[in-house]
């Protein structure tokens, strides 16, 4: 029989890495975000001076500017669209596995290389201002105007995570009984009326799922405006993470660059507990 | 009677003109988005095999190389050790792999089969880490690894994320759907708890383990920050950090970059066609956390 002591056995070394790698780092973080330290002189407490250094600060008034709108480009995008593709590739028809898969695979590219594919997209003499000029636009700066640097990231983040999102919607979309499309179909519905009256109700908690999965990573993002834009032009990229690395690895103001991955996490904290709210009081 | 039949013949056909017309529109759908899709990828195939002499860029664009030549790819494996960050990508995927699918089951087992004395404490722990995003603990880990002398060193690419709350989760959940009969059995017939483990309930719940080693190839395959904070030696860089680092001494030269990605791409490429079923449910399960 399993004994007391088994338990620990198979514990001890998964738990040292979690304290090691997770707990400890997350009361340092809250630690360090009260203190001046920069890794050259010795640490001292400020109390909330990096706290007030921040919501004065206009670079971080940006950041937080940024990432709500960096996180309005995509996540409504990757809420809705996945769901029509969902409906479009759930279907018995040849070839709609190699469909699926094929609209997967940009998940699964690296963000360096992602990068380098989209660079050339966004070239002024290339792919993308060409689609443009097909319907008489004229070509756009994309990547080096402040204005379109943020929405061209959006699009490449919507490009990456359709496929990812179709098939956490298509699992969902299984699941749903046939009968509930055939009584539907009895009482004479169209496939709109279907999709809004049987697709879209089975599909809320999935709904729920990937709106505060796409929040989380578009908040969270910074290794695409890392390697697409530095954080440019002009500071239009750089979300409050990419202010967090910067500050945390390039100015070494490790105390400061805590204190606003702090301000971060009540920021997500909060928008999950508002997005709990608004699905359970629907029910 | 045959009034009839001539209606529910003529009712099928409107039917399967309905279905025609209908499959035509998906497929055009399908299309169309599967090209939205690949079109980065296959510009950048055709650019990594156009000649020197030949304009990349071009309104219309040129998807077909007019000069194809293989020329770039030599370039690009003579500028990059190409071989050896291939390698270091094989090694820190391999342990990024391994690790997880270690620690994560040897945690989860005892909380799935077990009682003991501060298992509700401990399982409280696990669902607090998974709050808290890794993008805020980022500093003191990296501080942390400094302080054990993991800096340079691929230990300390891979140790952060060689155990996961989440890994955890799902093992767990896996190991609570074995029924109790297996271990009362396996007691009987005189088994340890390490062999009972490892040759009863770890084969048991193959399916996870696969699902989570795939997780964790995407991750680890991918990874990018850890390597950039951690390694300075190129020495020691994985494919991801040898382009990134030397994208900037390539940027002038689009043939060169594109064949760069194409060489980055087709390993994930070979994989994800070989192993796709699993990637899919790879992607399925971790759906089911919500």
């Amino acid at each position: 029989m399993y004994k007391e002591r088994h338990a620990w056995y198979f514990l001890t070394i998964p738990a040292i890495l979690l304290l090691t790698f997770s707990l400890i780092p997350a009361a340092w973080a809250l630690f360090l975000s009260f203190t001046n330290y920069n890794v050259f002189q010795p640490l001292q407490f400020v109390g909330l001076e990096n706290f007030q250094r921040a919501f004065t600060n206009e670079l971080f008034g940006k950041a937080i500017f940024n990432t709500f709108y960096y996180w309005i480009l995509v996540t409504p995008a990757l809420v809705v669209l996945p769901i029509l593709l969902a409906v479009l590739v759930n279907q018995k028809i040849p070839l709609i596995n190699f469909f699926q898969l094929t609209y997967y695979f940009p998940f699964l590219v690296s963000v360096v290389v992602t990068a380098l594919l989209w660079k050339m997209m966004f070239r002024q003499d290339g792919i993308m201002n060409y689609f443009l000029s097909l319907f008489g636009i004229e070509p756009v700066g994309w990547l080096t105007s402040s204005s379109t640097a943020m929405p061209s990231i959006g699009l490449i983040t919507i490009w990456q995570g359709l496929g990812y999102y179709m098939l956490i919607y298509l699992a969902g979309l299984q699941a749903i009984p046939k009968s509930l499309y055939e009584a539907a179909e009895i009482d004479g519905a169209g496939f709109w009326k279907k999709q809004f009256h049987v697709t879209f109700p089975m599909l809320r908690p999935i709904i729920f799922f990937v709106t505060i999965v796409s929040t989380l990573s578009a908040f969270k993002e910074f290794t695409l405006m890392l390697v697409m834009t530095d954080g440019g032009p002009l500071y239009a990229t750089t979300t409050v993470v990419y202010l967090v690395f910067l500050e945390a690895f390039e100015y070494l103001n490790m105390g400061y660059a805590s204190a606003i991955s702090f301000i971060l996490f009540v920021i997500i904290l909060i928008i999950t507990l508002i997005n709990r709210r608004v699905f359970e009081r629907d029910d | 009677m045959t009034a009839h039949a001539a209606q529910v013949e003529k009712r099928k056909q409107r039917m399967g003109k309905r279905t025609i017309i209908s499959r035509i529109i998906s497929y055009i759908l399908l299309t169309i988005v599967a090209f939205i899709t690949i079109i980065p990828f296959i510009w950048t195939l055709s650019t990594s095999f156009k000649g020197q002499n030949e304009p990349v860029y071009s309104f219309p664009p040129n998807f077909i190389p007019q000069n194809f030549t293989f020329e770039n790819y030599i370039s690009v494996w003579t500028t990059l050790p190409i071989p050896l960050y291939l390698w270091n990508s094989v090694i820190l995927t391999f342990f990024g792999v391994l690790l997880p699918l270690i620690f994560c089951s040897l945690a989860a087992y005892p909380l799935a089969r077990m009682e003991f004395k501060g298992k509700n404490l401990i399982f409280l722990i696990i669902v607090a880490t998974m709050m808290i995003p890794g993008e805020v603990t980022m500093i003191p880990v990296y501080l942390i690894i400094q302080k054990l002398g993991l800096m340079e060193s691929f230990a300390g690419v891979i140790l952060p994320g060689a155990v996961s709350a989440f890994g955890i989760f799902l093992m767990r959940q896996a190991f609570f759907a074995i029924p109790k009969e297996v271990e009362e059995s396996a007691f009987m017939d005189g088994a340890t708890v390490l062999q009972l483990f490892s040759m009863i309930m770890l084969p048991m719940v193959r399916p996870m383990l696969v699902t989570l080693g795939i997780l964790s190839f995407i991750g680890a395959w991918n990874s990018f920050l850890w390597p950039l904070l951690i390694l300075t030696d190129p020495n020691k860089y994985p494919l991801t950090l040898g382009l990134y680092k030397l994208q900037g001494t390539f940027t002038s030269n689009t043939r060169l970059v594109a064949a760069g990605a194409v060489i980055a791409l087709v390993p994930i490429l070979i994989v994800f066609s070989s192993m796709q079923k699993y990637f899919v449910e790879g992607a399925y399960s971790s759906a089911v956390k919500g």
